[in-house]
């Protein structure tokens, strides 16, 4: 059977029909119009379902959905550590991708020892040159102490919660590796602007790395570039901080919360 | 009404007009879609297995909640949306506001140029690393550990590294140490104690790696970084203890209420 034309397609007819008012008309109008183009009212549906569930559930508080009565838990805030990383950490990268764009890493430049080198001139540029760019740069600093602070005050509020208990142990696990990874991304943050300070962590790094039995001299040669620091370092640390570490971590998180969202949060009873 | 066979004005028919490839030849009813006993029939070795195993867990799931008579201990985790996600939202765009006050308030400190040739008077990373720090400073520990003759076992730096191993461990071997039910601090009070001496070790690590600013001897901050989380584990024992004879007062008050009064 082909499809004949009927009357009940016909919407600008039905349209006519209605006794509507200029904004109905207009409104109903680019409804239709859109809808006919881009299937909206699929999306609006779901947008409705959504509006609902958000709705129904909202004003309910936790305790009295559970009937946990008067357990209120005054820990609750504390819960909002995990999502604080998270948001802290995309403060973090939106800004970092803007200093990206004025930052060079590389230590030429220096004529004698002790010179400012391209990397430490274009942070100075930044600071003092770039619209907004002190700014930039302080909420890039601020936000990454915001992260590891939430990052460590996540760690204790789930140990001193007992939420780490099973099915929880594989998130536990994960978590420590993210730290890990939090650290990492603050220290090779650390050596970006190649000031004093940055070197000479650098430089305990190495040390560090060298000192490990077996593993040591490789891990060394892949994290700083080789076992005196110089353009080499830099670029690792730039590339680590910037690209290697950037996805991982996102990577991993997005893991991380996934495996909250199926097991659901653990809430002290 | 006409049906696809009927012909139409030009002699064919719908049906031989088709370009859909018409109807699927067979729907398959409901009813012919396998069980899990029948799968599992079907199936042998590993798949059977998992075949098997999935059923008992299901069967238990709901077991658990059918039978379940209360809310409180046999909920194992409580859904992410919306509760938990929009308190999150609301906690945390707050402190967005508060970085970017922050931020303005306090700007970064800038120091010179990195120069190899001049070691400064102080190197500190950044504060979430004092820890860090500190455990590559327990060298005056190190005689101590002496076992071949007076010879020390390891070279200060690789102590350092293997403390860094034995923190990292510790804090993975948790999960699998501490197992059960209990969640609030007051119903496990050994461990909310491990917990506080683990808090109260980051800190004094910290103290020891900016030892210079502290006008003690560096063998007295050596002991305080290892007495002091003892001590702090020991008092929230205590504590814990004696609130936890509350807690259970309020538990048990309809047993001491029992008796009617005069
Ligand atoms: C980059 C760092 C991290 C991010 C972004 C992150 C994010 C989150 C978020 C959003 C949650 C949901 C519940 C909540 O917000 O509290 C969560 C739960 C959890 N996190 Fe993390 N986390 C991080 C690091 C860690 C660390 C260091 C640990 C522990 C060693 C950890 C262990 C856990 C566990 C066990 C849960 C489940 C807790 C529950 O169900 O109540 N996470 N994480």
């Amino acid at each position: 059977m082909s499809l004949k034309k009927q009357d009940e397609m016909d919407h600008n007819a039905w349209l006519k029909t209605q006794d509507l008012t200029a904004i109905e008309t207009v409104f109903l109008t680019t409804l239709i119009w859109l809808d006919k183009r881009l299937r909206i009212v699929d999306y609006l549906e779901l947008l409705e379902t959504m509006y609902y569930r958000a709705n129904l559930q909202m004003p309910k508080s936790h305790t009295e959905q559970y009937d946990l009565d008067n357990k209120f838990w005054y820990w609750y805030p504390l819960y909002s550590l995990g999502s604080l990383s998270i948001i802290a950490y995309l403060v973090a990268a939106v800004t970092g991708a803007l200093l990206g764009f004025y930052y060079a890493p590389s230590t030429a430049g220096a004529a004698a020892q002790g010179d400012p080198t391209a990397a430490y001139d274009s942070l100075v540029a930044i600071m003092t040159d770039v619209q907004f760019g002190f700014m930039l740069r302080s909420i890039h600093r601020w936000s990454a102490q915001f992260m590891v602070a939430a990052v460590f005050l996540h760690m204790l509020r789930v140990y001193f919660t007992g939420s780490y208990k099973e099915p929880r142990e594989v998130n536990w696990v994960l978590g420590i590796v993210l730290i890990g990874l939090t650290l990492l991304f603050g220290f090779s943050g650390y050596v970006l602007p190649w000031k004093q300070l940055s070197f000479w962590a650098a430089q305990i790094g190495v040390e560090m790395a060298l000192a490990t039995p077996l593993v040591g001299e490789w891990a060394a040669q892949l994290l700083f570039g080789g076992f005196t620091l110089g353009q080499a370092t830099l670029v690792r640390m730039y590339i680590l901080h910037v690209f290697v570490l950037p996805f991982v971590v996102t990577g991993l998180i997005a893991l991380h919360v996934g495996i909250v969202w199926v097991q659901g949060i653990a809430e002290p009873h | 009404m006409t049906d696809d066979t009927t012909p139409m004005t030009d002699g064919g028919t719908d049906e031989q007009a088709r370009t859909d490839g018409g109807p699927p030849a067979t729907v398959p009813p409901d009813d012919e879609t396998p069980t899990w006993s029948e799968r599992k029939e079907h199936t042998q070795g590993l798949a059977q297995l998992t075949y098997q195993y999935f059923e008992r867990s299901r069967r238990e799931d709901e077991d658990l909640r059918t039978e379940s008579t209360y809310v409180e201990r046999d909920v194992l985790g409580f859904p992410t949306w919306p509760h938990e996600t929009l308190r999150n939202l609301a906690i945390t765009s707050f402190f967005v506001g508060m970085i970017i006050l922050v931020s303005a308030i306090l700007p970064p400190h800038f120091g010179d140029p990195a120069n190899p040739g001049s070691t400064p008077a102080i190197i500190l990373p950044d504060w979430y690393l004092y820890w860090s720090f500190g455990l590559l400073k327990l060298d005056p520990l190190n005689p101590d550990l002496a076992v071949l003759g007076g010879n020390i076992v390891m070279s200060n730096e690789l102590l350092g590294i293997v403390a860094h191993g034995i923190i990292f461990g510790v804090i993975t071997l948790v999960p699998f140490l501490n197992k059960g039910s209990a969640r609030r601090p007051v119903e496990q009070p050994f461990w909310a104690a491990v917990g506080a001496a683990g808090v109260t070790l980051s800190f004094t690590l910290a103290a020891l790696a900016i030892q210079n600013f502290f006008p003690f001897q560096l063998e007295l901050i050596v002991s305080l970084t290892f007495l002091l989380p003892v001590v702090a584990g020991v008092l929230t024992y205590a504590v814990l203890k004696t609130m936890r004879e509350g807690y259970m007062y309020d538990l048990n008050r309809r047993y001491y209420m029992l008796r009617p009064p005069k």
